[in-house]
């Protein structure tokens, strides 16, 4: 059974540099990378196939722009999964994926997924967004059943057992395949690829195509405003006795305590 | 504008409608196990009753959504889990725009216009969607509506083919009081080393009469605490009064799970985390020694 992992190149939050005062996001300085919860689908991809046979392949579709940094970033976040076990990959890069929705990924996902794989597995957020639309939209373009927020997932002949844990319930669901499926963090722990397999990975097959948009998007970022939060930054100095002294009485102060 | 409005949780389909009057007539769909709570319904136009179907069934609700939604403009559902579950599937069967977790929404020249966190907390995207729009609303954001009796109609449930079959559903046990709604909040991190230490954190709740919540890591990876305490963009977030933020370095995740909060103090040896920029009052010492004198010191204030 082939397995389609969507890995998605995200901004690396932790990274991205705001200016409260300018409001100014630098968002082309901020380096990208797969996203976290992105390697978990992965190991669970690369843990299924290597129970059942066939192939796991990483699909990304690039959003972020088609510089050469960009290139090289979005092929390094490959790189990284390949280096885990994935067999391939497919990386989609072009002018005007910067301005595509969700809408508009699914249906250009749609085609490279349809007819070539029987599971598909994301994150149940990508690290910039964290929508969790994309899954849930390309299985509503390919007409089949999606299940997200899986702790753990078993493959019984056409059918996928999935745990999962919602807020006030944990689950167990039988879905039958084909199915997309997201994942949390709790799902495993991704495995750390070694030197040798890094090396491996880059003659792995990685195939480049280009995005041309399907549709017209649903949706136009009008806007992106830095929040305010302005916090005093105020550091208690002094011995543990004095310092704990101090904190009570700022706390008094504030009206808190 | 017409707005349909669900939730699998009523106290969020009670803020979802407050949400949605500032749009339009707004309809609140009821599935069968929410039809003790009907008279709780202010404020909406109309109740949608659905008495052939429960709220746990996923792939009922977006076939029954999808359906009903022909006839309004924007479909509002909460931001829980289950909720966002069906924002996706829903907006693209109807072939329309959609968002998550949205704090403001209003309308603009035909178009819907949402306000809602992104990168982690660092900024927020202003968007404007197209309609048909489907979107989640942001828990807490909307308090429900007190005054306005709806009126009551009974619609049948679609015919669905399953794909998905539920073969085990268990209730969690609750928490005494959720995270998102307490007053007081102790968070907790990395910084302590072993579980049974984590009592140091539970002893300082106590005596402020809070909650203690946690980083992900110290849920997830370590597993000391239940998930329904993590406190960030993927877990909780919360608004308390108060946040003592003991042993977190402050990683952007967690970070924005915290911004609403009124004043914020961290405990941590590295002066250099960066959670001291996110926080009101810094203390930067081991929390195995500042924190059994702050209790001890509240403590006595709180004695007498």
């Amino acid at each position: 059974m082939d397995i389609a992992v969507l890995v998605k190149q995200s901004l690396d939050v932790q990274e991205l540099r705001v200016d409260q005062d300018t409001g100014k996001i630098y968002i082309e300085d901020a380096p990208t990378k797969a996203g976290d919860i992105e390697l978990n689908a992965t190991e669970e991809a690369v843990r299924l196939k290597e129970k059942l046979g066939g192939k796991a392949i990483a699909i990304m579709l690039s959003t972020w722009g088609s510089s050469g940094k960009r290139q090289k970033e979005a092929r390094e976040a490959l790189t990284r999964v390949l280096a885990m076990g994935l067999d391939g990959a497919v990386l989609i890069m072009g002018e005007g994926a910067e301005k595509g929705d969700t809408y508009v990924i699914a249906k250009a996902l749609a085609g490279e997924i349809r007819d070539k794989f029987r599971l598909v597995l994301a994150a149940e957020g990508s690290e910039d967004n964290f929508s969790g639309l994309l899954p849930a939209r390309l299985a509503a373009e390919l007409g089949w059943p999606y299940v997200a927020y899986a702790t753990a997932i078993e493959v019984e002949g056409d059918y996928v057992k999935v745990t999962r844990s919602l807020e006030d319930f944990e689950e167990v669901v039988k879905v039958k395949l084909p199915a997309v499926i997201s994942v949390t963090q709790e799902i495993n722990k991704p495995r750390v690829p070694k030197l040798v397999e890094i090396v491996k990975a880059k003659k792995k097959p990685m195939d480049q195509k280009d995005f041309s948009p399907p549709v017209e998007p649903k949706l136009v970022i009008r806007e992106l405003k830095v929040p305010k939060v302005e916090r005093k930054q105020i550091v208690i100095e002094g011995d543990v006795e004095e310092a704990a002294e101090k904190l009570i009485q700022a706390l008094k102060e504030e009206g808190v305590l | 504008m017409k707005v349909l409005a669900f939730s699998h949780s009523m106290d969020l389909a009670l803020e979802l409608i407050s949400a949605g009057r500032e749009l339009g007539d707004v309809s609140l769909l009821m599935t069968s196990d929410q039809e003790g709570r009907i008279n709780e319904v202010k404020g909406a136009k109309e109740i949608l009753l659905c008495k052939g179907m429960g709220s746990g069934d996923q792939e009922g609700l977006v076939e029954l959504i999808s359906g009903l939604a022909d006839d309004y403009e924007i479909v509002l559902l909460a931001s829980d889990r289950r909720g966002r579950e069906l924002v996706g599937q829903v907006a693209h069967r109807l072939g329309g725009s959609s968002a998550v977790d949205v704090s403001s929404l209003s309308v603009e020249d035909g178009k819907l216009v949402v306000e809602r966190m992104t990168f982690g907390g660092k900024a927020i995207a202003v968007e404007e969607l197209g309609l048909p729009a489907v979107i989640s609303v942001q828990k807490g954001k909307f308090k429900p509506p007190e005054e306005g009796e709806p009126s009551v109609r009974e619609i049948s449930a679609p015919s669905v083919e399953r794909r998905i079959e539920i073969i085990e559903r268990k209730e969690k046990p609750k928490v005494g009081v959720p995270l998102d709604k307490a007053e007081i909040v102790v968070a907790v991190g990395r910084g302590f080393r072993k579980k049974e230490d984590l009592k140091l954190a539970y002893e300082l709740a106590d005596v402020l009469g809070g909650v203690v919540g946690a980083t992900r890591p110290l849920a997830a990876d370590l597993k000391w605490m239940e998930e329904e305490v993590w406190i960030g963009i993927s877990g909780v977030r919360i608004a308390p009064k108060l946040l003592i933020v003991v042993g977190a370095s402050g990683q952007q995740q967690f970070a924005a799970g915290i911004m609403d909060s009124k004043v914020v103090v961290a405990v941590n040896t590295d002066s250099k985390a960066p959670i001291f920029e996110q926080a009101d009052y810094g203390v930067v010492m081991d929390l195995y020694e500042f924190l059994p004198v702050l209790t001890r010191k509240l403590k006595e204030i709180k004695g007498g």
